[in-house]
């Protein structure tokens, strides 16, 4: 065995330093990744004037009728989602927002991991990541009028579901609405079976007359789709039953809110989604917007489209947003109910603490940036 | 040098040193995280998971209607589904790749088939299969035995045309053997080595294809647990369940390699 420092030397080269390549990049890229979303970051590239880059800020959002409007504000231009480059909103505001669209899923990980500043996320499901990441509610964007329902095959009445299982994603705005509304018409719903499915499959398990399914717990698009594929399934019950319960909002996270150009990121994100919702109130424009909105939520037709925003209704300017958050009865009924359901369902062992302008809540949900925005008192930072 | 023997010392010395750096790493980054974010649930350190341990063996339900762990729920429904869905795959693989390999009237109508099917990555055809099985365990079972018989089966018969030769049969059959005992007297010992090497290489996937399936349609589970629990961001659950995963297949591997020596021992793989 020969041994000298050369042939030390030759093996370090040839064997060893691909992977001391691999580990060093491997350790940047985690750095970078992180770095994103912990510290103030700046982008690299092209910007409007000769100062220094916006500050980045990621959303990260997923396909639904009230959040795929970012995906349009970035198809018409108010956003660019790229990093690096910037639209005529983020002009505005100062900011850089980074656009990430991913499953609903995926979404609630990323965001719980810190790679991402803000999510499209439910207020039910923004109890659990605010235990581990403080959250802040800027802006809800729909509720769920019908656009959560049971859809059924050969069951008349709520009673006669007694026996027959229901399929849904378990622990989710789905299981929620689906014992709300069997309370509201005094049922148990510890009388009724809910069994874990995703929504997806479920949908298709009983548009393809699976024998096993006869009843669906699900959202849209799948309620749309199934009442129209299967033509014998009908809507037993749904959330129209219990409108403004179920909230659909973009939250941030309290540290990235408090970074530089924080305040600007949530405003950008609040005149975005507003912009475009004048876009769907202008007769001129409404059906356009429509058919965009369309394309980026499961392809659905203007049609489609003019159904789904009966069931998922937008708070489409400020002052139905504020009207929403200040009343007593989300504020003192909704909200405390839906934490119950998370702890009573094992969805968070303890309940965070959820407030209204109360910064040092876990899960805070704040109504300054909608305020400022009405008032016109907003401004970049 | 290539293939230069190291000291059996050192030897462990490095395997517990490669063990040791992985944790390391895991518990800097996980620190770290903690640093940014004292309530992180993401790289949990060693309390957080402590904490998901306790948790995934504490009894669930309620008083009046107690309910075993969700390890042990879990763990009963994967373990069935696997094990039903491997043995039928493996069964039929065989029953089917012997076949194939010993009569060209059955190889020229499956052949085709099985090598198309084979190259299809199964959790695709998770669509196709739900119409075809419905959505209860059937699915999980079927999902486990299609995904392993195409490529399994391809496997059977190459090693049955390959790896017994045309004079052994030959000679057999000169001696007066029937075609059942060229089967099971000729062909068979030859290849049982390579099929228990087989099947070892196939649990890998085999879970694969389980927990793809559980995430989607189980309410019990290792899939369903994952999904759920990752959902709500606690990982320090997740990762036992992952460990665990990781360490029941490297036993069911080290099991069928014993089986192997032991039923075997002149095979070199």
């Amino acid at each position: 065995m020969k041994t000298n420092t050369r042939s030390i030397w030759k093996h370090w080269l040839r064997n060893v330093s691909p992977f001391a390549v691999a580990l060093a990049v491997g350790a940047v890229a985690w750095t970078g990744c992180d770095s994103s979303s912990s510290k103030t970051n700046t982008a690299s590239g092209p910007t409007s004037s000769g100062g220094d880059p916006p500050p980045v800020f990621s959303l990260a959002w997923s396909e639904y009728p009230s959040w795929s409007v970012f995906g349009v504000a970035e198809a018409n231009g108010l956003i660019d989602g790229a990093k690096g480059s910037i639209g005529e909103m983020e002009r505005k505001w100062n900011v850089d927002i980074e656009l990430k669209q991913r499953d609903y899923d995926p979404c609630l990980q990323e965001y719980g991991a810190s790679t991402v500043d803000a999510v499209c996320m439910t207020n039910m499901d923004s109890l659990a990541p605010s235990l581990s990441r403080p959250s802040v509610a800027i802006l809800p964007t729909s509720t769920s009028v019908g656009a959560d329902a049971c859809i059924v095959v050969g069951i008349d009445s709520i009673e006669a579901l007694k026996g027959t299982e229901t399929f849904g994603l378990e622990k989710s705005v789905s299981q929620y609405c689906f014992e709300r509304v069997l309370e509201l018409n005094n049922q148990k719903p510890a009388d009724y079976t809910f069994k874990n499915m995703d929504p997806g499959v479920a949908a298709q398990a009983m548009q393809t007359n699976d024998a096993n399914t006869k009843s669906i717990m699900v959202w849209n698009p799948f309620v749309m789709s199934t009442l129209s594929k299967r033509t014998d399934s009908k809507v037993l019950f749904d959330s129209s039953a219990i409108p403004e319960e179920i909230i659909d909002m973009v939250v941030v996270s309290k540290d990235s809110l408090a970074k530089k150009g924080g305040k600007n990121f949530a405003y950008a994100i609040i005149d975005t989604y507003y912009e475009i919702n004048k876009l769907m109130a202008d007769p001129k424009t409404s059906d356009q917007t429509l058919t965009a909105i369309g394309s980026k939520f499961s392809n659905l037709s203007l049609e489609e489209m003019k159904k789904v925003v009966e069931q998922t209704r937008f708070y489409k300017n400020a002052d139905e947003a504020l009207t929403l958050l200040k009343g007593d009865k989300f504020q003192k009924e909704t909200m405390p109910k839906v934490v119950e359901f998370c702890v009573s369902h094992g969805m968070v062992e303890n309940a965070p603490t959820v407030g209204f302008n109360q910064a040092d809540a876990k899960f805070n949900i704040d109504l300054s940036f909608l305020e400022a925005f009405k008032a016109g008192t907003a401004k970049p930072e | 040098m290539v293939r230069s023997p190291i000291p059996p010392w050192l030897m462990i010395v490095l395997s517990i040193g490669g063990l040791v750096v992985a944790l390391g790493v895991y518990g800097i980054l996980s620190a770290r995280q903690t640093a940014i974010n004292e309530t992180q649930s993401v790289l949990p350190g060693i309390k957080g998971m402590g904490e998901g341990f306790t948790k995934i063996r504490a009894p669930q339900g309620t008083e009046s209607n107690p309910k075993p762990s969700w390890l042990w729920q879990d763990t009963k429904a994967s373990v069935t589904r696997l094990f039903a869905g491997t043995a039928i795959g493996v069964v039929a693989s065989i029953v089917i790749g012997i076949l194939m390999g010993s009569y060209r009237w059955i190889e020229a109508p499956l052949a085709p088939i099985i090598s198309f099917m084979a190259k299809i990555p199964p959790t695709a055809m998770l669509p196709l299969y739900m119409i075809a099985f419905g959505t209860s365990t059937n699915l999980f079972i079927a999902m486990v035995a299609l995904g392993i018989f195409f490529s399994m089966a391809q496997s059977v018969f190459q090693a049955t045309r390959q790896d017994v030769t045309q004079e052994a049969i030959q000679k057999a059959y000169t001696l007066g053997a029937s075609d059942m005992e060229i089967i099971f007297e000729i062909i068979w010992p030859q290849i049982m080595p390579r099929i228990l090497e087989n099947i070892r290489l196939q649990i890998g996937p085999a879970m694969v294809f389980l927990i793809a399936a559980e995430v989607l349609f189980a309410d019990v589970g290792f899939g369903y647990r994952i999904r759920m629990e990752s959902r709500l961001l606690r990982m320090n659950t997740v990762y036992w369940y992952l460990a665990l995963l990781g360490g029941f297949g490297l036993l069911l591997d080290w099991l069928m390699l014993k089986l192997r020596q032991y039923l075997a021992p002149w095979f070199q793989g």
